[in-house]
């Protein structure tokens, strides 16, 4: 009996045999088709036209940045299109494999592990906020792949000494209002604000935003009377505003990365009947009309915020850029998100077009630590974290529109409106 | 002071629609002895529903609740039918990972239906509020509290006169006796569950205008309104009231006198505390366990 | 693979034979198949799959101690995860490492060891406090204590960076390793804990968790140590969890707090024993094979095969839950059981033909009394209340007795329904505390004491309607009682010889050693009863409490059970009977007490207690029909 019982046991383990030389059998079968896909990675073949160069990612496609990764993928899918138009990548074609990692850390890391282990792609690109680029960037950081990702400024990016990993936008996230405190701190006497209230979600990207303003403000002698962090789930802002509204702060800067956290603060504040002389939120006016459709376009008077990206920016390639994006999807304009997405994209290509190759992953994040590259965001260049070494642009809505107040260079508007008008009721 | 008075007000006027979303599920405990984890999925489906006739129609939301609340009686009778029905009388555990498998299917279908997003329903009131001196109160909640008080009045008054009523006080009492006297408890049962979904129904709808939703949001509410029955006592009505009073002004003291980050923890650290402290709660009865066995 | 199953295999069929051959070999396959897979195949894929169904079963194995052999369901089981995870997290970052967020650190594994530690540690603090709730309230327990641990970890934000989570060194071995240390050392992990699950079920300890989730009480009325079998059961369940939660956050090499301490994954885990055998030593390993698998092909192949889209996070939600759905109601004993039950049946057909039989009289054998006669009797009535109340809201169901059991008497308690007597005997052997009043047993007080305490100085009970622990055989049964408790019985076998011989002796004394090898929970009522004596017999108690030992059982039962009753008593030990058989008790005892309304109106011999104007008064004038109803039924 128990001689069966062994007899028995192996009976799994050849069916493992024979199911792992099959799957050996798939690779070489794909070998045959299209060259030797593992001779790719060696540097030996690769040669053969027409074998696309396949690019991976994983995005939020769904769950809590939906929003985002839905317009990052967008940003993908136009480069790649417009790269095949215009001949491709090293004269072969590009080809995307996009995941969806469902908002989820877990997630993230299970799709990049499958990206590199068994779709087996040549090349990678980042996914949306810093919340998922951390976790995925150490999968591409082990694998030593170089790793571009569109948006995702934290500081916890770049204190790992990471060397493959490089952000696609002008600055971190403690830089992120730079131009908005120079600006605050740099107003005449009598303008200038005295006082100023904090609130950021509890996440890697939103703390530190708020926490850089409070930094350079307090610097220049402004009051912190109110400094909070709510978590990320937060919806109900009643309390927060109600607080905020007793301290009667001069500014008011919130720090987070979603639609809804400024919409529902902006809400509250309204209901409870208090308006700042400057506010400024991280990222939320951003989203154009959603932004404006949600508080009520009146309501978005004299609100700043930081960008890396406006439609109207006489950046190289950026009207190329726009006539694709706008031909693709039904003449709409490109959040800023998708121009992230596309700017990424731009980097991966010069530095492989640079190289030559897409077989030496070193040559290439080599060559990004050396060099600055032109994308539809401006030039963009890297410390060795891969921090990005460039400022963000400070937007404002005015009249309804999202305009560039500073740099004056860049700017689509030479007034600032100051102080913020108050709320208007619906 | 005005703050307090504030921060205290904020609260109130919360609790009170935290007393109506509680109501139902403390009610199907009573009665059933089953937790339903869904019925935070099921006010979201209900405001949900709300979100979806009033940008279609511009029915107003806190009108939703005559549309919501028989609604929801339907689907609650079909989900008992569906799935409860079959474990009652299994261990409790069974109860809360058969519900919580159902607050999965809601969150996804939902997810399906109206995408993964904040949603929030903004009739012209949404953003206004009444003052009094520096106090203000936000229309969209006092109108929301007015109506859930009335909603729990009816519902107090259908257990109190109703046949349905009495006889679902008789088998929260003492099921087998009940029998005993006529009334068959899963006839009961599948009423109650009903009844109990009817009042999330009714909840979601007044819960669309107060606050922005998106399916996942069920995890937020179940939190609460398992703290608010525990605090009450398990199966009282009247503790789900004083229950979610007191949790409505806990989170916004919190909220505002300790910091944002910590008013997640209270409906938690409430159960936690409740249950080990006086695990009754405030106005739950301590039974006479040996008889029954 | 259990003492459960042996028992049975003597009677399993040749296909039941075949079958747990066959399933002992699928699970040696399976994992000769995960050790040598790495060798044959460098799918990196399919190796992701194994380690993260590796943890799963680790999980799973956990989770099937504390839930599974103790009953006690836990949903917040990813806190033990979660703590791991830190704890070896900031051991490598701050403690050994440059004590700066994120800038490398020592090796991680060098700190697993002390994750299982520390998860260990913080199960045996919590497990005592958590563990006083049982059914819902425990459940709501582990959900509320999962999301605060979750939250002091998001807020304390000093030592674990809060939402903006921890990243981990990466691994410093050589690229062609890829994660190879990972999968062997969670492999390991799942071997450790599939082990530790095996090595308890066959001791006293698992019995005694088993006898705790088939009734709790009950076993504590036999002699089990229940906090302390429960707080083992909820470290035992936490330390490879804990292990593995550090060797995780190195394979992650970044953890937050709302992942590591996740409610979903939880569930996910309850779903994967459920899946494959709730209390089975393999269970959660098969379960957690299945079911991460088809997580992962799911959500990675099918937009491959079936086009983008088709599986989203909304598909998923939907399918799990459906699962759970469908488990808990088609499948609500899991995979292996239900197999099991599939060849065993036609041996369960045979049992039950043998419980229909006749009861059979066996010649009485007298029992070797060891431990009883070396007991000093000290002066003075054996069992002693004193003022005892005990009120349950308006109702007083015990209202101010004083009652005095004298050694060597059979000693009735009788009075009409409700009049507190199950509730005095509740009282008496510790299920409840009196809010008033003192207990007396043996000349020292023990109304403070632990029910189990109660069990090993000498009182036994029997309860009116039988409480067997209904999944174990006869012979368990009676094997679980515990006259002391010691650590080192705990790692002793479940049933060892000389217990087993002595457990013999007792059910050939009811008469009930034909059924030695069956499910309690299949026996007739009144052969229950019988079971439950000998059990009891096994505490070798001083004093005896049968609550309505007659009642509900056929004459020639009764008969029988008067006998054995006389005999033990003529061997020593005293008895307390709560019985409304009234020539029984008329026939039987002495002296008597009366008890109405929760007062004790009237003690003395039968002759006294009948000519009493207050005890008739108390009979007739409630409801002295119903009593004789009652006595029957």
């Amino acid at each position: 009996m128990r001689r069966i019982v062994w007899l028995l046991a192996l009976l799994p383990v050849l069916l493992a045999l024979v199911l792992a030389a099959g799957c050996g059998g798939d690779d070489d079968d794909g070998g045959d088709a299209g060259g030797d896909t593992g001779a790719t990675d060696t540097g030996g073949g690769g040669e053969a036209s027409g074998e696309p160069i396949r690019i991976g990612a994983s995005l939020p496609l769904t769950g809590d940045f939906a929003e985002p990764g839905e317009a990052a993928r967008r940003g993908y899918e136009v480069w790649m299109e417009m790269v095949n138009e215009s001949g491709g990548l090293l004269g072969r074609p590009v080809e995307m494999v996009i995941k969806d990692d469902q908002s989820d850390q877990n997630l993230v890391v299970t799709d990049y592990n499958a990206l590199i282990e068994q779709d087996q792609v040549d090349l990678l690109l980042g996914t949306f906020s810093s919340l998922l680029n951390i976790p995925a960037s150490a999968v591409a950081e082990r694998a030593q792949m170089v790793y571009v990702e569109p948006a995702g400024g934290s500081p916890d990016m770049f204190n790992r000494g990471f060397e493959y990993l490089f952000f696609a936008q002008q600055a971190t996230a403690p830089h992120q209002a730079d131009l908005f405190s120079e600006w605050v701190t740099g107003l005449p006497e009598g303008e200038r604000p005295a006082t100023a209230a904090y609130v950021a979600a509890d996440d890697p990207f939103g703390a530190p935003v708020a926490e850089g303003i409070q930094e350079q403000l307090e610097a220049a002698g402004v009051e912190t009377v109110y400094s909070e962090i709510y978590p990320p789930e937060t919806v109900n802002f009643d309390a927060i505003a109600a607080d905020i509204a007793a301290q009667k702060p001069d500014v008011i800067a919130q720090g987070s990365a979603g639609l809804q956290d400024g919409v529902n603060l902006i809400t509250a504040l309204g209901a409870a009947g208090y308006s700042p002389k400057q506010m400024f939120q991280a990222s939320t006016p951003s989203f154009a009309d959603q932004y404006s459709d949600a508080i009520g376009v009146e309501n978005t008077e004299g609100i700043f915020y930081a960008v890396s990206y406006h439609v109207d920016a006489p950046t190289p390639g950026n009207a190329e850029f726009l006539e694709a994006y706008r031909a693709k999807y039904d003449n709409e304009d490109p959040a800023e998100d998708a121009a992230d997405g596309y700017a990424a994209a731009q980097v991966l290509q010069a530095a492989v077009e640079a190289v030559g190759s897409i077989d030496d992953q070193a040559a290439l994040k080599d060559w990004l630590h050396e060099n600055s590259v032109e994308t539809i965001l401006g030039e963009l260049s890297w410390d060795e974290t891969g921090a990005p070494e460039q400022a963000f642009l400070l937007a404002q809505w005015q009249n309804g529109d999202e305009e560039i107040v500073l740099p004056e260079d860049a700017a689509t508007s030479d007034t600032i409106v100051n102080p913020k008008p108050p709320w208007t009721g619906r | 002071m005005t703050q307090l008075i504030q921060t205290i007000v904020l609260g109130l006027l919360l609790g009170g629609v935290y007393a109506l979303l509680a109501s139902g599920l403390t009610l199907i405990f009573g009665v059933m002895d089953v937790i339903n984890v869904a019925q935070g999925a099921l006010i979201i489906l209900s405001a949900f529903i709300t979100w979806a006739a009033w940008s279609e129609t511009g029915l107003d939301p806190l009108l939703g609740v005559l549309v919501t609340t028989p609604a929801m009686f339907l689907i609650g009778f079909g989900i008992y039918m569906a799935s409860v029905r079959w474990i009652q009388g299994k261990p409790p555990s069974t109860s809360v990972i058969l519900t919580f498998g159902l607050a999965l299917i809601i969150e996804g279908v939902m997810g399906m239906v109206w995408t993964a997003t904040l949603h929030r329903a903004t009739p012209a009131y949404f953003n206004q509020s009444f003052t009094i001196g520096d106090i203000y109160l936000r229309k969209g909640q006092v109108y929301a509290c007015a109506i859930a008080i009335g909603v729990l009045a009816v519902l107090y008054v259908i257990l109190r006169v109703t046949w349905l009523g009495r006889a679902i006080r008789a088998v929260s009492a003492n099921m087998s006796s009940a029998r005993l006297v006529g009334v068959n408890p899963s006839t009961v049962a599948a009423l109650t569950f009903a009844v109990g979904v009817a009042t999330a129904g009714a909840g979601g709808s007044l819960a669309s205008v107060l606050y922005p939703f998106l399916p996942a949001s069920h995890y937020a509410w179940i939190s609460r309104l398992l703290g608010i029955i525990v605090l009450g006592g398990m199966g009282s009505l009247p503790g789900a009231v004083v229950g979610a009073l007191l949790l409505g002004v806990a989170e916004t003291m919190t909220q505002t006198y300790v910091s944002p980050q910590w008013a997640t923890l209270v409906p938690w650290a409430v159960i936690m505390l409740v249950l080990l402290l006086r695990p009754q709660g405030l106005m739950g009865q301590k039974l006479r366990e040996d008889v029954a066995l | 693979m259990s003492e459960a199953v042996q028992h049975r295999s003597a009677g399993a069929t040749a296909l039941g034979l075949v079958a747990r051959h066959a399933a002992k070999a699928g699970v040696i396959g399976l994992l000769l198949t995960i050790l040598v897979f790495p060798l044959i195949s460098d799918n990196r894929y399919y190796q992701t799959i194994i380690i993260l169904s590796l943890l799963l079963a680790v999980m799973a194995s956990g989770w099937n101690i504390i839930s599974g052999f103790a009953g006690y369901v836990s949903l917040g089981q990813t806190v033990f995860l979660g703590i791991g995870a830190y704890t070896t997290a900031i051991l490598s970052l701050r403690v050994f490492g440059p004590d700066e967020f994120g800038q490398g650190g020592a090796n991680p594994f060098y700190f697993v060891p002390l994750s299982a530690l520390v998860a260990g540690l913080f199960a045996a603090a919590v497990g005592p406090i958590l563990m006083r709730t049982r059914g819902h309230s425990f459940v709501i327990l582990t959900i509320a204590f999962l999301f605060v641990m979750q939250l002091i970890v998001l807020n304390w934000t000093e030592l674990t960076y809060g939402n903006r989570g921890l990243s981990l060194p990466l691994p410093t071995w050589p690229r062609e390793w890829a994660n190879l240390p990972f999968y062997y050392v969670f492999f390991g992990l799942m071997l450790l804990s599939v082990a530790m699950s095996w090595w308890i079920r066959r001791t006293k300890f698992g019995m005694g968790l088993i006898a705790i989730r088939e009734d709790e009480d009950k076993a504590a009325s036999v002699g089990v140590n229940t906090p302390i079998y429960k707080t083992l059961a909820f470290v035992a369940s936490a330390i490879w969890i804990g292990a593995a939660g550090g060797v995780y956050a190195y394979y992650l090499s970044f953890i937050d707090p709302r992942n590591q301490f996740d409610i979903v994954y939880s569930v996910f885990v309850v779903l994967a024993v459920l899946l494959g055998g709730r209390g089975t030593i393999w269970g959660p390993v098969i379960g957690a094979f299945i079911l991460e698998p088809v997580n992962q092909i799911t959500n990675n192949d099918f937009n491959r095969w079936f086009g983008e889209g088709v599986w989203d996070a909304n598909v998923r939600l939907i399918f799990f839950g459906a699962l759970l759905l469908l488990v808990v109601l088609v499948l609500p004993r899991g995979i292996i059981p239900s197999l099991r039950e599939i060849f065993t049946r036609r041996r369960e057909s045979k049992t039950a033909a043998e419980v229909g039989a006749r009861f059979e009289r066996t010649p009485m054998r007298v029992v070797e009394r060891g431990a009883q006669e070396a007991r000093a009797a000290p002066a003075g009535p054996l069992l002693e209340i004193r003022g005892v109340s005990k009120r349950f809201g308006g109702i007083t169901a015990v209202d101010d007795v004083s009652l005095a059991v004298e050694r060597g008497t059979i000693t009735a308690l009788i009075g009409p329904n409700g009049s507190g007597k199950t509730t005095l005997f509740n009282l008496i052997d510790g299920t409840m505390e009196p809010d008033r009043g003192e207990v007396w047993f043996e000349g020292r007080r023990v109304d403070k004491l632990a029910p189990y305490r109660r069990a090993h100085l000498g009182i036994g009970r029997t309860f009116q309607i039988t409480r067997l622990f209904r999944e174990m055989t006869v012979l368990e049964n009676v094997v679980a009682p515990l006259r002391s408790f010691s650590w080192r019985r705990l790692g002793a076998d479940a049933v060892s010889g000389p217990e087993a011989e002595r457990a013999h002796g007792l059910l050939e004394f009811v008469g009930m050693h034909r059924f030695a090898h069956h499910r309690a929970g299949a026996l007739s009522f009144g052969q229950g009863k019988l079971v439950e004596l000998a059990q009891i017999l096994m505490l070798d108690p001083a004093l005896i409490m049968l609550d309505e030992p007659a009642g509900g059982i056929n004459p020639t039962l009764i008969g029988y059970m008067e006998e054995m009753v006389r005999e033990l008593n003529r061997q020593g030990t005293t008895f307390l009977i709560v019985e409304h058989n009234m020539p029984l008790v008329l026939g039987l005892c002495s002296p008597v007490c009366v008890l109405a309304r929760g007062q004790a109106i009237c003690e003395g011999t039968p002759g006294q207690v009948q000519a009493d104007p207050a005890v008739l008064d108390a009979y007739l004038g409630e409801d002295f029909v119903l009593e004789e109803r009652a006595g029957v039924s």
